[in-house]
């Protein structure tokens, strides 16, 4: 039998739990959001320009690259909502457009005298390289997600349902859009090193779109969504442990298991 | 729709816990399968990748109750950009000793620091004069006979200071290892003769040290040490290189070198030739003289050495 309480003798994965216990809950919430809002292949696009942030770092010799990541992410997450209001052509040609805009510029900085291997990590993502000041951070995001949830989640959620009709109420639905980008935007940048980049849309869509199959009302939305993600964050990254897998894949892998069974139980509930 | 409602979150429950089970049963079955029988041990060496693995097995042979692991797989070649894993972490969490390279290639080294601030670390190239490419240091130092014997020479000392009990055992190995070394730097007399001061072209940054030993003058070096994309502006860099200093031989890695090498090969008059770079293999005690003297015929051969 293995011992099923070893991992936390070591630092590095106390430092780990604790990033997924902050993490996991902020990515249930906001997924149930982006979601509703279709959002998916927006936070997809903020994701891959986590290669061009690092690239910005690394062309301005920005020691801290988490920096250079995040302001340019907000940058980048604000440009698209601007021109994707602004625009007549749909969204997802806008958003495909700047993506691979930026994803080409951070690679070709990136692969520069053929050196991209050093930065192939962050695809994967790497749970060892979870620093306390990132978990500071990331509290202090959560904070902040928390509030803003707190006071503008029916602004938010009306604005969902019906945008026009928001407006004519006076909320501010650009206001609303712009501040849930920037939170989606802070959120993926300063986890997307230990998830990694190819799979860090997952563990934002998977656990909302798993309650929705089965969630009839939007307090269960919710609740599921945030058991969903914090399992599978806790369970994955424990397992990863005990089989040398990386954390999160596996944490992914068990967030789709989730939403197969849940899919499967929604379609019967309805028949 | 009450009683939809309550079959809702028994569904949620049972499906968490049916997961969390399978998920803990097969990692248990799977754990069960790749553990590895734990030992008695006086003190436990863990090396930091091939090369260092292969110097340590040479010093430590079968002393009883030393137990020697290798943190990376034998296949990973250098570590540049390696990551370490969990797995590599609870390995250090159990060492005495770690052995590296050290000049930079063991680049975790500072989280290892962080993480393990009692670990008693070996630098094998602490004695060892490294080379440097404009300021920075090459530290494939093992490709170098001479260099290798130093390294050698210090794993053993600062072993024997780690481990006394165990030093006469340590200091009689490294001492045969280091006569069989002896009797290689003998053959790389002869080539140095024939060889020096001609031009090579380098498609790996550790021959520097190979053509440091023969006195041979390096045109351009291409550092072609893991899966990369070569531009065609280095390619014709090579090629004026050849023209230019009338180069005739080209040292590549079969692994990585072997595209670009024939292709240079079909534009210009050059040999290539595949030398070894003694940085992956099997966990054979013998796989460096056995290399390494692979690559002095390779080379007696190429600047036309009779045996």
């Amino acid at each position: 039998m293995i011992n099923w309480t070893s991992w936390l003798d070591y630092g590095f994965m106390r430092s780990a739990l604790l990033a997924i216990l902050i993490i996991t809950p902020l990515f249930g919430l906001l997924g149930t959001m982006i979601v509703n809002k279709k959002m998916a292949y927006f936070s997809d696009a903020l994701g891959h320009s986590a290669l061009t942030g690092i690239a910005v770092g690394v062309v301005c010799g920005v020691a801290d690259t988490n920096l250079s990541m995040v302001i340019f992410a907000i940058v980048f997450a604000l440009l698209l909502n601007k021109i994707g209001s602004k625009n007549s052509s749909s969204t997802d040609t806008i958003i495909s457009v700047f993506s691979s805009c930026s994803v080409a510029v951070g690679l070709a900085i990136l692969s520069k005298g053929g050196n991209f291997s050093k930065y192939s990590s962050i695809l994967v993502g790497d749970v060892l390289s979870i620093t306390n000041r990132e978990i500071v951070y990331l509290l202090a995001i959560f904070a902040v997600t928390i509030i803003f949830w707190l006071v503008c989640f029916n602004w938010l959620n009306a604005i969902c349902i019906h945008r026009a009709l928001a407006g004519s109420k006076h909320i501010p639905v650009h206001l609303m859009d712009n501040i849930f980008a920037v939170l989606v935007a802070l959120i993926v940048m300063l986890s997307i090193k230990w998830v990694g980049i190819l799979i860090i849309n997952a563990l934002l869509i998977l656990p909302a779109a798993s309650s929705r199959n089965i969630s009839v009302n939007m307090r269960e939305y919710h609740l599921f969504s945030l058991i969903f993600s914090v399992f599978s964050g806790i369970l994955g990254l424990i397992l990863s442990f005990y089989t040398n897998v990386a954390t999160g894949p596996m944490i992914v892998i068990l967030a789709s298991v989730i939403y197969f069974v849940t899919y499967i139980f929604g379609r019967k509930c309805k028949e | 729709m009450k009683r939809a409602m309550k079959n809702k979150y028994v569904f949620v429950a049972v499906m968490l816990c049916a997961i969390l089970f399978l998920g803990m049963g097969l990692t248990n079955l799977y754990v069960w399968e790749v553990k590895e029988q734990d030992e008695v041990s006086d003190i436990t060496i863990v090396t930091s990748f091939y090369p260092m693995y292969i110097a340590t097995l040479n010093v430590v042979g079968d002393t009883d109750h030393v137990i020697l692991k290798n943190l990376s797989e034998p296949q990973t070649g250098c570590l540049h950009d390696f990551q370490l894993t969990p797995k590599d972490m609870k390995l250090l969490s159990t060492a005495d000793v770690f052995v590296i390279n050290g000049g930079g290639i063991e680049s975790f080294m500072e989280e290892v620091a962080a993480a393990y601030p009692q670990l008693t670390v070996i630098e094998a190239c602490e004695n060892t004069k490294l080379l440097a490419d404009e300021g920075e240091k090459n530290a494939h130092a093992w490709m170098s006979i001479a260099a290798y014997e130093s390294q050698v020479k210090t794993i053993v000392e600062a072993l024997s200071e780690v481990d006394p009990v165990h030093k006469g055992q340590y200091q009689k190995n490294a001492f045969n290892y280091v006569k069989k070394l002896d009797s290689l730097k003998k053959r790389q007399k002869a080539i140095a003769e024939a060889a020096s001061g001609q031009h090579v072209i380098l498609f790996h940054e550790a021959y520097d040290y190979v053509a440091d030993d023969y006195g041979l003058k390096v045109s351009c070096v291409l550092d072609l040490d893991e899966e990369r994309q070569v531009s065609a502006g280095e390619v014709s860099d090579v090629l004026a290189a050849i023209e230019r200093d009338h180069v005739n031989v080209i040292f590549a890695e079969e692994l990585y070198g072997k595209s670009i090498g024939e292709t240079v090969q079909k534009e210009a008059d050059v040999q290539v030739i595949y030398l070894n770079p003694l940085n992956r293999g099997d966990y054979d005690k013998d796989s460096y003289i056995d290399g390494m003297s692979e690559n002095l015929r390779l080379l007696e051969q190429c600047f036309g050495v009779q045996e």
